[in-house]
């Protein structure tokens, strides 16, 4: 691994959002911006995007990873992320990625909520393709699920010597400061399809592939990851989520369309 | 102030982020180091947090990746692991003196970056400070009486307990059992590394959690543990019962920050820093 080709940076008109660009050893001929996902499932992803970025500057693409603003090493604080900003995000970084790589087709990857910013910024950033991993389709099951997870992690025994008052527990999700706003905005959240082509990449436990369909179609399609990817399981809560099958779905699927 | 993202070390393959403050030049850097494999953020942003704090103190940080950690790389120069943390730091330092001025250093970890940053401070003249969450600990004879008797007086739980130990016997002396998850250091041998670490004027903040509970249950233990050192005027203990061990709670995380930073502007006044002895 070449550590030059791996740059470390700030950008964005205010310099505030920090990236991660990798160069690949020939000119690339294509880039992917990867998207990540919000909270907790940021930190568990972190590996693996760098194993996926590494793979596919490998294959010759310019690839982009970036934290929205409020999350990783970008400026401002965990309370203050805002879904619009992040989807704003993702097309300053777009257009921070077609710079450098010297390419306009930019195609974007993301991981659950990644995958949602991904989808709904497709075509403000003109995303030639999209590739989400378990996207978020519906927030308000979304943050149902991250509120049940909280009422669970108060009473831990496992993380806790005793139980935690609902105050301790209050306005927050796993770690992270909830702003009211963000809430609001995720609780109202309802992906359409984006005007792109889209692959699904699907590792969620047994339920119905429909659920994809109202975003897949008619540009896109669906392809099944095993084993299921354990997202919203509190006893792994800090455990990192790797997955060789992942990486190979992509890569292949960037092989295929290059 | 505005963060900047580096890659540096001796083989290019570290990767940090600095923050200096205005006018920060010739005073005391914090660096803070990998909690377990968590990249440099730290658990839930603990590392962003406390940077950003501490910079609006007035101090130079630095928060990154250890090599093969993160997003640095391994040199591949057939390092052993101590070495290797050695030289990483060693780098980590000249980047913080270049961007910053900095002289002296306090360093910060979690859980393995406790061990990481304790296999420095024990060695490194630049460290003047640091700061040791969840570091070695050892079960004494204190922490089994403080476990076992609670339960000693619940039927139930005695049955279950003698049931489980089969009659095996417990009469023998007791020994204090290393539990640390990767390979701790004899006992005696991180004694006389505080010992050394005070007795050249660093500056010790020990804090504990109640998330290593299966070791350690009592403020008390540190005295137990470590012996006279941890009465020492330049070390500084705390015990947090009821936080968990990477500070989940943004509640205990402010508490464990605001901790940090006073106990950081009692023993290196920013004004005065980089003048340590």
């Amino acid at each position: 691994m070449r550590t030059d080709a791996e740059i470390p940076f700030y950008f964005g008109p205010a310099g505030d959002l920090f990236g991660m660009y990798h160069a690949p050893a020939p000119p690339a001929r294509r880039a992917l911006l990867m998207c990540p996902p919000l909270g907790q499932d940021l930190i568990r992803c972190h590996r693996l995007y760098r194993q996926l970025a590494q793979a596919l500057a490998a294959q010759g693409l310019a690839v982009l990873r970036f934290d929205y603003y409020g999350t990783g090493d970008s400026a401002g604080g965990s309370a203050e992320v805002d879904w619009e900003r992040c989807v704003a995000d993702a097309g300053v970084a777009s257009n921070e990625l077609r710079a450098r790589a010297g390419i306009d087709r930019v195609v974007a990857f993301g991981a659950r909520l990644g995958g949602s910013v991904a989808l709904a910024a497709a075509e403000r950033a003109r995303f030639a393709e999209v590739i989400a991993w378990d996207p978020v389709l519906d927030g308000g099951d979304y943050v149902s699920a991250l509120d049940d997870l909280q009422v669970a992690l108060r009473d831990d025994t496992e993380r806790f010597t005793r139980p935690r008052s609902d105050a301790d527990i209050a306005e927050q999700w796993l770690g992270f400061d909830i702003g009211d706003h963000l809430r609001r905005q995720l609780s109202a959240l309802h992906l359409h399809a984006a005007n792109v082509p889209t692959l699904v990449l699907d590792s969620l436990p047994a339920a119905p592939a429909s659920r994809w369909e109202r975003i897949v179609s008619p540009r896109g399609a669906v392809a099944s990851i095993t084993p299921p990817t354990p997202w919203n399981d509190l006893r792994r809560l800090e455990s990192a989520i790797l997955s060789q099958p992942l990486i190979q779905a992509v890569s292949g699927r960037l092989k295929e369309t290059a | 102030m505005r963060e900047e993202a580096h890659r540096f070390g001796r083989g290019c393959h570290l990767v940090g982020i600095a923050g200096v403050p205005a006018a920060a030049t010739g005073e005391t850097g914090v660096i803070v180091v990998n909690a377990g494999l968590v990249h440099r953020i730290g658990p839930f942003r603990l590392h962003v947090e406390l940077t950003r704090q501490l910079n609006a103190s007035g101090y130079p940080t630095l928060r990154f990746d250890l090599s093969t950690l993160g997003d640095s790389a391994a040199t591949g120069g057939g390092q052993t692991r101590t070495q290797q943390v050695c030289a990483d730091l060693d780098d980590a330092m000249s980047l913080l003196k270049a961007r910053a001025g900095c002289e002296r250093f306090v360093l910060v970890g979690l859980c393995s970056g406790a061990q990481n940053a304790h296999i420095v401070a024990a060695t490194d003249p630049r460290v003047s400070g640091a700061v040791f969450l969840d570091g070695y600990a050892y079960r004494t004879i204190g922490y089994k009486l403080r476990h076992y008797l609670p339960r000693i007086v619940d039927p139930g739980r005695w049955a279950r307990l003698l049931l489980r130990r089969g009659g095996a016997n417990g009469g023998g002396k007791p020994v204090s059992e290393p539990v640390f998850a990767v390979a701790p250091a004899p006992r005696e041998e991180v004694i006389a590394d505080f010992t050394g670490m005070v007795a050249r004027g660093m500056k010790l903040y020990l804090v504990y959690s109640g998330g290593i509970s299966n070791y350690f249950n009592h403020a008390r233990q540190f005295r137990e543990c470590f012996g006279k050192v941890m009465s020492h005027p330049a070390v500084t203990t705390r015990y947090s019962a009821e936080s968990d061990h990477t500070y989940i709670l943004t509640g205990d995380r402010a508490r464990l920050l605001d901790g940090i930073g006073g106990w950081l502007t009692q023993n290196f006044p920013p004004a005065a820093a980089g003048r340590h002895p």
